[in-house]
């Protein structure tokens, strides 16, 4: 005869048993470890990071006051600073707007055709880039795009220079090289974010069913009217998602304009000089407040538009 | 005259599958269509070589005597109630439901009218601000019954529909489907594993197997003469009895079909069919039973109020010669 009740064996048993009676113990447990790192690590630093933005530097001593001031924000507005402020966000948006197109194909691709070993490939393809280190790539970039590197060879021997040197030859965004221009901060950026956006993107196209599609074109709308009114709405948190990647990280980098490009300042450059070289820790930090608050509106502004209506 | 639907040898093959292996198939205006087999026999495939999301590798289908071969799904006037009912879960049901006329560039609120006049029809009057979302399964299969009816379709396609529904509400979505049909007049084709559902509503039915039809016809006649073992089996589970008690029961030397409610009890001596009972299950409305007999199992149904015998009492069964139909075929 097997008995109506076990007897307990354990450890394991008794704290399974302790789990059940107390349910809320086991999420206790589960989340403090984490909850302490965001509150205290994450969190704190980043309060830091706000109280500094309120202090100043002494013009003359160089040393920094800790008396709350709003004069490190009022420096912000400078027209150097707004520049810098302005060219950021350009680039950060042409950066995301670049992202979302080339990603949509690829991630429709992967969430709707794709299966097994095409599935694998897919994953490989867009993570491989991701394992190797950062710096490495974007000197590799360097050379693909510096004045004798591969592109400059390849347009030669293909007859197709014209098109770098129009491209250049546009004021402002144009250059000497696609090294030193503006435009090949874009390309790299471009690059170095891209999978950030293709794979939220895919999340987001994998959940709409193959059904709603077929509804779509049953009730009479064209691909293009599918894609309007059905996928682009299904996809868009997962198009938030990414752009929030994208746009962020360009935002805050300060690697890729330091290496290529015409040397002119981004954000993420003028943080890193200002709390380094200059000791200007307010107002390295007050820049640092930009981006956050850049986010902030960019995602008041898209839920407004109802982009997380399909959450 | 010109039928609803017609299939001429059409095929589906995935690779080696044969999905829908030369189908030929008639179906006339303004019927109450059903497809019924079980799954994988090729009845949704049919379907969707109707609304166009399946392409024919063989064959010829027309609708309304117009060959779709080259026809994309949006331009055919053909709608579908899917079996998730694939209700755009960003719009509310007035939107979902007036899809169809957005898309055609109707302005907004004259598809509102028609949506709302929709949503009357299918007893959802005031849900139109709600998202899907907000509703029942129940109520989900009314916006896209009306969102599919919105386009006034030549055939509405139904896979599965009420599938997901308890028993209750299927009961009852059972008659409003079939009432709105005959109101509207609409060629319904309706995708069903369900024998009980199929028999019920259609005016006439086909039933698959492998992907080919193993009959076509009304429903009853379907139920009295089924042409093979498989449409015996399937549709109510009839005794499919083979050549050697067929003819010990006094038919041909050929598989035939003997009905469980045909059966009826009688004294075990001198009875054509007696044996052991080796089971009885009770059905609410009777009692299944099954007794051994010719080295086989056969089941009758007990009306409900009639004593039901135990196991391992030795029953008579008798029945109407003519209740023992013959099949055609091996098969």
């Amino acid at each position: 005869m097997t008995p109506a009740v076990f007897p307990e064996r354990g450890l394991a048993d008794r704290l399974t048993g302790l789990f059940w009676r107390q349910p809320n113990l086991l999420l206790v447990l589960l989340l403090s470890p984490p909850l302490i790192w965001l509150g205290l690590v994450y969190l704190g630093s980043l309060a830091a990071l706000l109280l500094q933005s309120f202090y100043s530097v002494d013009e003359f001593s160089g040393v920094v006051k800790e008396e709350f001031t709003l004069k490190t924000y009022a420096e912000l507005f400078r027209a150097q600073n707004l520049d810098i402020i302005l060219r950021t966000v350009l680039m950060s948006a042409a950066v995301t707007l670049a992202c979302a197109i080339l990603a949509f194909p690829i991630a429709y691709f992967a969430a709707r055709y794709a299966k097994g070993r095409w599935k694998a490939a897919f994953y490989l393809g867009v993570m491989l880039p991701l394992w190797s280190s950062y710096l490495v790539k974007v000197y590799a970039w360097k050379l693909i795009l510096a004045k004798e590197g591969i592109v400059t060879w390849a347009t030669d021997a293909t007859g197709t220079s014209f098109i770098v040197n129009g491209l250049l030859s546009i004021p402002s965004i144009g250059g000497n090289s696609l090294s030193t221009s503006f435009i090949g901060t874009f390309v790299v950026f471009v690059y170095v974010w891209l999978p950030y956006m293709i794979l939220p993107m895919q999340a987001a196209l994998e959940r709409v069913p193959n059904s709603m599609l077929e509804a779509s074109a049953d009730l009479g709308a064209t691909r293009g009217q599918t894609f309007r009114t059905v996928i682009l709405p299904l996809a868009l948190p997962g198009v938030i998602a990414g752009s929030i990647f994208t746009f962020s990280l360009t935002l805050g980098d300060y690697i890729i304009p330091q290496i290529i490009g015409n040397s002119a300042r981004f954000i993420g450059l003028t943080v890193y000089q200002l709390q380094g070289t200059a000791g200007n820790t307010p107002l390295a930090a007050a820049f640092a407040v930009v981006p956050i608050l850049i986010m902030v509106v960019y995602l008041t502004l898209a839920k407004r538009a109802g982009a997380f209506d399909a959450l | 005259m010109i039928s609803a639907v017609e299939f001429q040898s059409v095929s589906r093959h995935f690779g080696t599958v044969r999905a829908v292996d030369g189908v030929d198939l008639t179906i006339a205006k303004g019927s109450f269509f059903a497809m019924l087999g079980p799954s994988g026999s090729g009845k949704t495939t049919c379907l969707r070589l109707i609304s166009g999301f399946e392409k024919p590798t063989g064959g010829n289908i027309r609708i309304f005597g117009e060959d779709v071969s080259n026809t994309p799904p949006h331009l055919r006037n053909v709608n579908t109630v899917f079996q998730d009912y694939a209700l755009f879960p960003h719009m509310n049901v007035r939107d979902n439901v007036a899809y169809g006329l957005m898309v055609k560039g109707v302005g907004r609120s004259q598809r509102y009218i028609k949506a709302e006049e929709l949503l009357a029809l299918v007893h959802l009057d005031g849900y139109g601000d709600r998202k899907p979302g907000q509703l029942s399964g129940g109520q989900r299969q009314r916006v896209a019954l009306a969102r599919a009816l919105i386009n006034e379709p030549k055939v509405l396609l139904l896979d599965e529909p009420l599938g997901a529904l308890d028993l209750k509400l299927r009961e009852a979505m059972q008659d409003e489907l079939k009432t709105l049909q005959q109101r509207l007049g609409i060629t319904f084709v309706f995708v069903t594993h369900d024998q009980g559902e199929a028999l019920s509503m259609a005016d006439s039915l086909a039933v698959f197997n492998d992907g080919k039809i193993a009959q076509i016809g009304t429903p009853a006649d379907v139920y009295a003469r089924p042409r093979t073992r498989f449409v015996a089996d399937f549709v109510g589970s009839s005794n499919v009895l083979p050549p050697d008690v067929t003819r010990a029961l006094g038919g041909p030397d050929a598989w035939s079909s003997l009905r469980p409610e045909t059966l009826r009890v009688v004294p075990s001596s001198g009875a054509a069919l007696s044996g052991p009972i080796t089971s009885t299950r009770f059905l609410g409305a009777g009692t299944r039973a099954t007794i051994a007999a010719y080295g086989t199992e056969i089941a009758m149904l007990l009306p409900a109020g009639q004593p039901v015998p135990d196991h391992g009492d030795t029953v008579g069964l008798a029945f109407e010669p003519a209740s023992l139909h013959v099949m055609e075929g091996e098969a």
